[in-house]
């Protein structure tokens, strides 16, 4: 048991060492061939493009952890836009307000989410796949689908541009987060039960978790997250719409996914899906300048291709191996050979 | 057991390592070639933004102003979204100014929210013009444009009225709910309406997420709801040939009209069968090489704020309005007579 | 009746929903519009065959749309190049169990979630059809259109066909070996294994399958108009996922059949054309599709806390 602990750990580790590998072997790559890459505007802009979706796939990594997915947060994300959008347009209410009953009502759409699927006990891919068209239905209801609320306080717009100690204020709101859902996941036993729960809800059941509340969690703060995440999307592309956050729902997953968390839970680590967001956010931006991707104007077709295989190589690298392993096994062995567990879900 | 744990590592290596030099072969030629261009002299460097990629539309846009890009001699980098993020176009811009181009010509998606985009490359000593729909004004130095917003929903409004007989209920089909330069057309062809055709009602607006089957199915619909209908107006590209069909199937070719804005090639059929009697557009080619034309002139210094008039390769010289507005030409409205004459 | 009460309580809905039309709009039901709505459905109806078979085994498959787009390119472009219309039928299927075989392969024998790998090839395939077709409608050659026949035999031609398919996969689906193994294997694919079913071949075949029905379904989408859209494909997993998921299949696997499927089809696909007929403005039919799906969900969680208490 501690033996097979351990490796266990050690596979791990070696999936986010390799993560990072490849973030540096992109960056190495891209200094050297891609017009502009290091220059800071561009480093900066990196945070800026990246933290919406970063934001969400960090909110999204303890759902996930607790074996759940939230498919509603980019709908959520449109939805909170256009509430901000009422808020300070049709209402006349001031910027700071409104920001807060935005989030609060992320937060509430969250505990709508994590009702259905803890007190009912529904299963989250088809609670959030309802979520996912009534949040952006009932954003484009509110705006009758036409509405775009411009014009917005110089204050409030400033949170896209301002770089307080030189970084953007995307960075510190992006590392903000990592780091308290670092403590969240890693460093509180209250965090560390939702593994357990991802593992083996029966069993956590069994060993005293609450489980019904700290399932719930994950979506409540993904529902607050995604809350944030449009207010930082409406003050940098300066108008609020039913369409913001169209599809970052499966962006955010793709990071915490290629970050290494298991998509069935119970495995996972914050700084992977963090590692997961940087090398996505470094690809989209880096691959864009090779001057020759740059003259065919492929940029943005080349990042999904390359970020799709990427994916793919990650999961597919220990599944690999496991599958040579045992063709060898077999080889070596063929009478007393055991059966592989086959890996279904 | 180190055994197969030796194995899975360099598995993974493996897998790891094939992905950068896969990257990296076709890395080294190329960056040579973009080297020598850059080492060759001063050509401009003009990039050129679609509101979306992969939409016939734009890619005649693109034909037009590759064509003046092999007049001109400079550098073009083309790129635009490739789905429906409405902050992708920002991002593009804001990578553009870090890659250093010396114009930009943008058609914009979100007049508004690209404009802080916009201003942050001209702060850069970077030239702006905008093509197709465009941003506000202070935000670029000059706007191309194939037709005013108000002339294309009055120029719908009044070809709708003219097939109607100035009388009876009429549709439209749109691309999304959200999309900004559909929505201002259709703000001013409900001013027209309301302000000339007092006979005429508009019943229904529908989206058909820029897709030809849905703007079908939405027809079909429509067609059954409102017996009375007697025009479908549809205001995206794939949906005139969709509501055409739609109008086909139920039988009612002639009995009501079918009219848009779309490509000649995409509704030849329609328009020789009398399904479709009109559609409306300007040479999008045409409109893709001036704004190439406009963007080497202003970043040249041969066009300059406050001219009035502008030469255009082989379009000749054309007027620039006070506001900055560059005009293609009146637009082309196509029927069964001379549809055969475009080939776009 | 508690065996299927899901099927029930959504086709009560349904025939709720067609009540209410028959006494406001009436025209509703006029025969030739309503074979038209109807034939518009059967390429949904073919993925959503496939897609309940892949989530009875428990497994989900997000790329149909994409494998749908590719196919209906492919095939449209090689009928436009003088290939016969009987060829592109096995065409389409072939490469559409291609692309299904990769998603097998990746999901049954490496063990990867499904999710994850068709959210993977869903985009791999998206950007393939962006960059080789560029958005340009292919025009079809004529003959093509309605398999040749007349407007209302090649409506009811498809029509019948796709039937014809549904109720030969419920068939198998309910009294073949071969179809209770997706059962089997979605329940508990270690008990399905200890029981001398292969659960890893059992997968990889379903996505093979839900590939070919891709192929199947875009070629059934082809035949009905006289021009290729190649943004065909976009949105139509969520259609056809929705589709299975109100007709009471479960996400978790091993449970519901291809005629609730159907039913849950039928439910969704009415709702669009009732907005219109009803004249409610469109910026509802969102909104409203997600009530559906949180209803029929709620109403299995409701129900099933009932039944354990």
């Amino acid at each position: 048991m501690a033996h097979s602990s351990r490796s266990f750990k050690t596979q791990l580790l070696r999936h986010e060492v390799l993560l990072l590998l490849v973030l540096v072997l992109e960056i190495a790559y891209f200094l050297n061939f891609s017009r502009n890459f290091g220059t800071p505007d561009n480093l900066s802009n990196i945070v800026r493009h990246s933290a919406e979706i970063g934001l969400l796939a960090l909110a999204m990594m303890p759902v996930i952890l607790t074996g759940g997915i939230d498919l509603s947060v980019g709908s959520l994300m449109g939805l909170c836009a256009v509430l901000f959008g009422v808020l300070t347009h049709d209402w006349h209410w001031a910027s700071l307000p409104a920001a807060a009953l935005t989030v609060a009502a992320g937060l509430v759409a969250g505990a709508f989410n994590a009702s259905m699927i803890t007190l009912l006990r529904l299963p989250p891919l088809i609670v959030t796949l309802g979520t996912y068209s009534l949040f952006r239905g009932l954003a484009e209801a509110i705006t009758q689908g036409t509405k775009t609320y411009r014009s917005f306080e110089p204050a409030f717009l400033q949170l896209g541009e301002l770089r307080p100690a030189g970084l953007p204020l995307q960075a510190w709101i992006l590392g903000l987060g990592a780091l308290g859902f670092y403590v969240l996941v890693h460093r509180t036993t209250f965090g560390r039960s939702f593994r357990a729960i991802g593992f083996s809800p029966e069993g956590s059941r069994y060993a005293g978790l609450p489980v019904l509340w700290r399932t719930a969690l994950p979506y409540l703060l993904a529902g607050g997250v995604a809350a944030v995440a449009a207010l930082l999307f409406t003050a940098r592309l300066r108008q609020a719409r039913a369409d913001a956050g169209t599809g970052y729902e499966l962006a955010a997953i793709t990071a915490v996914v290629l970050g290494g968390t298991s998509i069935f839970g119970g495995t996972g680590t914050v700084y992977g899906t963090v590692a997961g967001i940087a090398a996505i956010a470094v690809l989209n931006n880096g691959i864009g300048r090779i001057p020759a991707v740059l003259k065919a104007g492929i940029g943005g077709e080349l990042a999904s291709l390359l970020t799709g295989a990427l994916l793919l190589i990650a999961l597919a690298a220990p599944g690999l191996s496991k599958l040579l392993q045992s063709v060898r096994k077999r080889s070596t062995l063929p009478a007393s050979a055991p059966p592989s567990p086959s890996p279904t879900p | 057991m180190p055994q197969p744990t030796a194995m899975k590592r360099s598995q993974f290596l493996h897998s790891l390592l094939v992905l950068p030099t896969a990257l990296l072969l076709p890395g080294c030629n190329k960056s040579e070639t973009g080297a020598g261009a850059a080492g060759a002299g001063k050509k401009l460097t003009i990039a050129f933004m679609p509101k979306s990629k992969g939409n016939s539309y734009f890619i005649n846009c693109e034909k037009g102003a590759r064509e003046a890009v092999q007049e001109l001699g400079v550098d073009l980098l083309f790129d635009g979204p490739t789905n429906t993020d409405p902050a992708k176009q920002n991002e593009i811009v804001e990578n553009w100014i870090t890659l250093g181009v010396d114009v930009m010509a943008v058609a914009c998606e979100n007049k508004e929210g690209i404009s802080g985009a916009l201003k942050k490359a001209q702060e850069k000593g970077i030239k702006v013009v905008t093509f197709d729909s465009d941003t506000t004004p202070d935000a670029r130095s000059f706007f191309v444009s194939q037709a005013t917003a108000q002339g294309i929903g009055e120029g719908l409004m009044d070809e709708a009225a003219r097939l109607c007989g100035e009388e009876g209920e009429f549709a439209i089909i749109t691309a999304t709910l959200t999309a900004a330069n559909m929505n201002e057309w259709r703000k001013h062809i409900e001013a027209r309406l309301a302000e000339k055709y007092p006979k005429m009602k508009l019943v229904d607006t529908k989206p058909c997420d820029d897709q030809k089957d849905k703007a079908q199915q939405e027809t079909t619909n429509l067609l059954g709801a409102n017996p009375n209908l007697k025009c479908i107006m549809a205001i995206c590209s794939p949906a005139v040939p969709g509501a055409a069909e739609a109008v086909k199937q139920a039988g009612k070719a002639g009995a009501v009209k079918v009219l848009g804005l779309g490509l000649p090639s995409e509704n030849r059929a329609y328009l020789k069968d009398g399904i479709t009697q009109s559609v409306i557009l300007w040479k999008v080619a045409d409109l893709g090489y001036l704004a190439l034309h406009a963007a080497h002139a202003l970043g040249s210094g041969a066009l300059k704020a406050g001219d009035t008039s502008f030469k255009a390769g082989r379009l000749g010289e054309l007027q620039v309005d006070s506001n900055g507005a560059i005009i293609l030409g009146k637009p082309f409205v196509f029927n069964k007579e001379n549809v055969d004459q475009f080939d776009f | 009746m508690n065996r299927y009460f899901r099927e029930l309580s959504v086709a009560g809905a349904l025939v709720l929903l067609l009540a209410l039309l028959g006494v406001v709009a009436p025209q509703f039901f006029e025969l030739q519009p309503l074979l038209s709505r109807l034939t518009a459905q059967v390429p949904t109806l073919v993925l959503t065959i496939g897609i309940a078979m892949v989530m009875i085994t428990r497994q989900i498959d997000i790329s149909v749309g994409s494998q749908f787009g590719l196919c209906a390119v492919l095939a449209g472009n090689l009928l436009a190049g003088g290939l016969s219309l009987p060829l592109a039928l096995p065409l389409a299927a072939t490469a559409g169990a291609a692309m299904g075989a990769l998603n097998g392969c990746l999901v049954a024998w490496l063990g990867l979630p499904s999710i994850v790998v068709t959210l993977a090839t869903m985009v791999t395939w998206a950007e393939v059809l962006r960059l080789t077709q560029q958005g340009r409608f292919i025009n079809l050659p004529a003959g093509v259109q309605w398999l040749g026949l007349s407007q209302p035999a090649g409506q009811t031609a498809l029509l019948a066909a796709s039937l014809g398919l549904l109720a030969a996969m419920a068939w198998l689906l309910k009294n073949r070996s071969g179809g209770r193994h997706l059962y089997a294997v979605g329940s508990d694919a270690e008990a399905a294994r200890l029981s001398g079913i292969n659960p890893k071949g059992t997968t990889f075949w379903v996505f093979v399958c839900m590939g070919a029905l891709a192929g199947v379904a875009a070629v059934c989408n082809l035949v009905q108009s006289p021009q290729v859209d190649p943004k065909c494909g976009t949105g139509l997993e969520l259609k056809a996922i929705a589709a299975a998921v109100v007709g009471g299949i479960a996400v978790n696997g091993g449970r519901g059949s291809l005629w609730g499927a159907f039913v849950g089809l039928l439910l969704l696909a009415t709702i669009n054309p009732a907005l219109t007929f009803l004249h409610v403005e469109a910026y509802w039919e969102k909104a409203i599709q997600g009530l559906v799906i949180l209803l029929a969900v709620v109403a299995d969680g409701i129900r099933s806390r009932r039944n354990a208490s």
